[in-house]
């Protein structure tokens, strides 16, 4: 029996169509003009104050999640159920105005239903694909660890690839494309724990952690009656979020930050504590994620305290902790990892930036 | 720089311990070899080589097991506790090397006779075990804050510094300033140290590459632009030897003459077998003046109180024959002087002699000595020179009884001397052949009408206190000659102007340029009378003024006997004034010459400008001169950090305005003040935590918190935008103005806000000095590890 994945489409229809297909944006001309940074950070603001208004007291997260989408990476948000993971991501993909889908996965769902699938139109008597939920400007995978490691697959290697080949034909995914993925790390139930390989596909894992006193106060107040996604409408648009993507990518890393980052990932690799470093994917998209935060910042150069806020993010989920500290943690190593990343942070020179002057 | 290839691992430490260590050692060396002029053979020399050695060796070993380098100074202060205490303990010390109570003690009382024997010895000094002990912990001193300034620090440049004190000393001290030599080989020694350190971090530098030997480097130039080695050792290398030759200059010298050659002959009164005289022109510039001693005698005239005799003329210069003491000459029983037979009238006199402040190794006695009770301590006596030293003892707080043959030869007596003279007395007739000829011209003139050598030495002492001759102290400087040698009497003569040294060795060589044996005697003048009269006898007083030279010529059958050349000065001997019409013959037969005038009245001359010599007077400013030379030297060291901390923030602050990398020589300057002022930098950590952290020190955090603040905020955006900002969009002009006003703003509030301690600190022992230089600092630390 064939489960039906919940398929959420806002926005103008999408069209997975063949290779160079990229329809379904309104102002493509626009694609590759940067933004500028004073722009971006204001545009930034306004994402984060529209996502802030459903979810609340939660603004690293929500920062966190901005600079990933902004990186063109694909999130992880790891937490218990019913911290507001959905929430977020749905609230951050309503405030852009682009295609989202989400796929609940289920132990049952199968690749087809994330690619796509071609099927025989009689009357045309020609075989026809039927692009899959994956086909979205923005793609919320809820609870990714339910589904089965070959489905997991398949949404991995669309991620990676940015494409989906099915029955020979290859369809690019439309730009920009980011798979904001939950899962839940302490039910074993009948998951399937993401492999290491694949948890380093994704540019950022954050957690949402609960909420203060407060700000459950104030949710109680605000969100008994209504969804509060109902309220929520996109403050930028599909081109401005490629203008601003744009923007991210020229931001500037020094010669001094770059070494930082790959002093830093290095230092992963080298450490006792881990069995697994990070990966140099891993440099990469530290650095990406760094500039993207700097972008949202306003700021047209990176700076080391950049990589510094992005590191537990970035590098976490892509390491392992040796079994020598990791003891009984075998039920959840991230609080540990966490540690262990930050004592990184913390011991890592910071080079002495240089352009002729040491 | 970087390898790509070479797999070389983990980053080697830099160990700049061996090489360095090395040159330091070899600068030290040489540099003590610069005290060669102030003392006495070489042990001294292999001593200070011995303790730098260990001290720096030490040291060394220490830093390649790893000792923390906060700690090296402290376990080189050890190294050097141990090792003196081993040398001088004299097996005290727990194990011979750790200090008990007891080796303090001994150091206590080393210490105590060091100090002593160098208020009492000139130069060069015979360096007893107190001076050594001295010399030892100088050095290793010394050596401690080279290797803190070369390896801790590494700023090599500095360590010159310290091994310029043993160069400079001297030059404070002796005439002949800095040795040249030794001087020039210590540049030497200083510039190959200064090479092996830039050799050292080059070949570091390869083998480390900044990066990491996989790594593309992703540095700019890592060339720190400002105080290289190079500057350092132009600059350090000027102030030493410009500094050295202010200092030589600035100390009153003897200039050139005969002397060009004996530099460190000069001043060695009280040390055996050298000369005062070089060095008593400029004592006698000097006009303070303290007793010397006191005595009451019972002679018929108050006696010249000899001290010793310099006979032995080597042309440039007079000095003592050294002659090895006599164990069995007992001072309780001397014999008869050389020569005096018993035809000669002697009466014995008791002189009662309390020494005040003269510190020598030589006896005031009046001559010619024949039994001395009283002595504290080991004395001998020399029979040729009558003359009584000790070879363990000093004379001060001495207080003994002379028993002394007054010398009452008549004229005729020593008329009829014969001109045969023993084998022991002709080698006082030696002469340097290439004396100025005006030497002989003036002796034949003066003296071609004598019958008798007796009265060949009459004239030429009257011709000497004629009026063409006048007593002078200053003219034999002004004019160029000083001293006792042959060319100096020959400028003398031509000069006429002079005091009792030109006139007593002008009257000693003449006389043996006419073949009279002559020497010279070194003494005191008998002194004034003072109120105090007890039994019957009247106190003389003799100051350090009195002190004085004169000739002594030897006649056959009679001895040595003395003249007095010198105008205005002392008492012609009755003896010689038989031609005088004043003279009664009758008083020189009873050998009770009638009361002369006991001092010449000083007419001309200035009596307070005696002679005087390195007794404990000279010595005394000899000694404040050195210890006002050790006071500067470490008040210098002292100031050393401070002052090289300020040049380091001026040059930033001209940096900083002068426009291109402002931010960054702003940031530097800012950390380095933070750290200054007792905050740890951490280079883990961004610019922005550290200025995090900076807010809430007290002098920007309290109100009014708002200006400095701001300033430090602006500091930061463009330390920034300099470090990791786009290069070549570097802010402007105008900006740059505003971040040495930012700058200030900020070093003050930090400075203003920290307590007092703290602010003296940064001010005298800047703690950022101790931060190896930003790039060396990023480098050593193994990033990748």
């Amino acid at each position: 029996m064939k489960a039906a994945p919940v398929r959420v489409v806002t926005g103008p229809a999408i069209a997975g169509t063949a290779v160079g297909a990229a329809d379904g944006y309104d102002d493509e001309a626009e694609i590759e003009t940067p933004m500028d940074l004073a722009a971006v950070e204001a545009s930034a603001r306004a994402i984060i104050r529209n996502v802030e208004t459903v979810i609340d007291g939660k603004h690293a997260a929500v920062k966190t999640a901005l600079t990933v989408l902004l990186a063109e990476g694909h999130l992880l948000i790891e937490d218990v159920p019913g911290v507001g993971k959905t929430m977020l991501a749905k609230a951050l993909a309503k405030s852009v105005h682009c295609t989202v889908s989400r796929i609940q996965f289920t132990p049952d769902l199968l690749p087809s239903d994330v690619t796509g699938v071609s099927v025989f139109n009689q009357f045309d008597r020609r075989f026809e694909f039927k692009p899959g939920a994956i086909f979205a400007n923005i793609v919320i995978g809820d609870e990714i660890n339910r589904a089965s490691p070959k489905t997991q697959s398949a949404l991995l290697e669309c991620m990676e690839e940015r494409q989906v080949t099915v029955d020979g034909s290859t369809y690019l995914l439309p730009p920009p494309f980011t798979v904001v993925a939950t899962q839940n790390p302490i039910e074993m139930e009948g998951t399937y724990a993401l492999p290491e390989a694949q948890r380093d596909r994704f540019m950022a894992r954050i957690s949402m952690g609960y909420p203060d006193k407060e700000s459950e106060l104030a949710m109680l107040d605000s969100r008994d009656t209504s969804s509060p996604l109902a309220g929520i409408t996109a403050v930028v648009s599909g081109a401005q979020l490629r203008g601003m993507m744009t923007a991210a990518r020229a931001v500037f890393a020094s010669g001094a930050v770059k070494q930082y980052a790959v002093n830093l990932v290095r230092a992963t690799r080298e450490d006792r504590d881990l069995r697994l470093g990070a990966s140099p994917r891993a440099t990469l998209q530290l650095i990406r994620a760094a500039k993207a935060q700097a972008a949202l910042n306003g700021r047209e150069y990176v700076l080391p305290d950049d990589i510094d806020s992005l590191a537990v993010s970035v590098l976490g989920h892509r390491l392992v902790a040796s079994t020598r500290v990791l003891g009984h943690h075998h039920q959840n190593a991230t609080p540990l990892i966490d540690e262990i990343v930050t004592r990184i942070v913390d011991a890592t020179p910071v080079p002495i930036g240089a352009q002729g002057r040491p | 720089m970087s390898r790509p290839g070479a797999a070389t691992g983990r980053r080697r430490p830099i160990r700049p311990e061996w090489p360095v260590t090395g040159a330091l050692l070899l600068l030290l060396v040489v540099a003590n070899g610069g005290l060669a002029s102030l003392l006495q053979g070489t042990t001294w020399w292999w001593l200070m080589a011995l303790v730098s050695g260990t001290v720096l060796l030490g040291l060394a070993g220490l830093r390649r097991v790893g000792i923390a380098e906060s700690l090296t100074s402290v376990a080189g202060f050890g190294i050097l506790l141990a090792t003196v205490t081993l040398l001088f303990g004299g097996g005290t010390g727990l194990l011979w090397l750790i200090p008990s109570p007891e080796t303090i003690d001994r150091f206590g009382t080393l210490v105590d006779s060091g100090l002593e024997s160098i208020r009492q010895q000139g130069t060069p000094a015979d360096p007893v075990p107190g001076i050594l002990l001295l010399l030892s912990a100088g050095a290793g001193v010394i050596a401690v804050m080279m290797h803190l300034l070369a390896i801790t620090l590494r700023v090599p440049a500095l360590a010159g510094l310290p091994a310029l004190v043993p160069v400079a000393v001297p030059g404070l001290i002796v005439d002949g300033g800095a040795d040249p030599l030794a001087l020039s080989l210590t540049a030497i020694s200083f510039l190959i140290l200064l090479r092996v350190d830039v050799r050292v971090r080059r070949a570091w530098e390869v083998e480390n590459p900044p990066a990491g030997p996989n790594t593309p480097r992703v540095y700019g130039p890592v060339r720190r632009r400002g105080p290289g080695p190079l500057w350092g050792s132009m600059v350090v290398g000027s102030i030493g030897v410009v500094g050295a030759l202010l200092l030589s200059i600035a100390t009153p010298a003897v200039p050139g003459g005969g002397f060009a050659g004996t530099r460190g002959v000069g001043m060695l009164l009280f040390a055996r077998g050298v000369t005062p005289l070089i060095n008593l022109g400029q004592d006698l510039r000097q006009t303070q003046s303290s007793p010397a001693l006191h005595y009451r005698t019972t002679a018929s005239q108050p006696p010249y109180l000899k001290l010793l005799t310099l006979d032995n003329f080597v042309g440039v210069t007079w000095m003592a024959r050294v002659e090895p003491t006599d164990p069995d000459s007992n001072v309780e029983a001397i014999a008869l002087p050389q020569g005096l037979s018993s035809n000669v009238a002697t009466r014995e006199t008791k002189t009662q002699i309390v020494i005040d402040s003269v510190a020598t190794r030589w006896l005031p006695t009046p001559f010619a000595p024949k039994k001395v009770t009283g002595l504290v301590g080991d004395w001998y006596w020399d029979r040729s020179t009558s003359t009584i030293a000790s070879a363990n003892s000093i004379t001060r707080g001495q207080q003994y009884t002379v028993t002394a043959l007054e010398l009452a030869p008549t004229a005729e007596q020593l008329r009829a001397a014969g001109t045969r003279y023993p084998a022991s007395i002709r080698r006082t007739l030696d002469l340097p052949g290439n004396r100025p000829a005006i030497i002989d011209q003036t002796a034949r003139n003066v003296t071609s009408g004598a019958i008798s050598p007796y009265d060949a030495a009459v004239a030429l002492q009257d011709y000497l206190r004629g009026s063409e001759f006048s007593y002078d102290t200053d003219a034999p400087v002004a004019e160029g000659y000083d001293g006792g040698g042959v060319d100096v009497v020959g400028k003398f003569l031509a000069v006429k102007r002079g005091y009792c040294v030109h006139f007593a060795s002008a009257m000693a060589v003449m006389a043996r340029s006419i073949g009279i044996p002559a020497r010279i005697a070194i003494g005191y003048l008998p002194g004034s009378r003072s109120t105090s009269y007890i039994e019957g006898r009247d106190r003389f007083n003799v100051d350090a003024h009195d002190l004085h030279a004169w000739p002594e010529l030897y006649f056959g059958g009679i001895g040595w006997v003395a003249f007095e050349p010198t105008p205005g000065r002392g008492t012609v001997p009755a003896y010689t004034r038989a031609t005088d019409a004043q003279a009664p013959l009758g008083s020189l037969v009873t050998g009770l010459p009638s009361a002369a005038p006991r001092r010449a009245d000083p007419g001309g001359g200035n009596p307070s400008l005696g002679l005087r010599a390195a007794t404990t007077q000279t010595g005394d400013v000899d000694g404040a001169r050195t210890v006002s030379a050790a006071l500067a030297a470490v008040l210098i060291l002292l100031m050393l950090p401070g002052g090289a901390r300020a040049l380091r923030r001026q040059g930033r602050r001209r940096r900083v305005r002068a426009g291109p990398g402002a931010a960054g020589w702003a940031w530097d300057e800012l950390a380095d003040t933070a750290v200054d002022h007792g905050t740890r930098v951490r280079d883990t950590e961004t610019p922005r935590e550290l200025v995090a952290r900076l807010e809430l020190l007290p002098g920007l955090d309290s109100p009014p918190a708002g200006d400095p603040v701001d300033a430090l905020r602006r500091l930061l955006v463009a330390a920034e935008r300099h470090r990791f900002g786009r290069p070549g969009a570097d802010m402007p002009g105008e900006v740059s103005a505003g971040l040495a006003a930012d700058l200030d703003q900020v070093t003050r509030a930090i400075h203003a806000g920290a307590s007092w301690p703290v602010r003296i600190r940064a001010i005298v022992l800047p703690a950022s000095l101790r931060r190896p230089s930003k790039v060396a600092r990023n480098e050593s630390l193994p990033v990748d590890a």
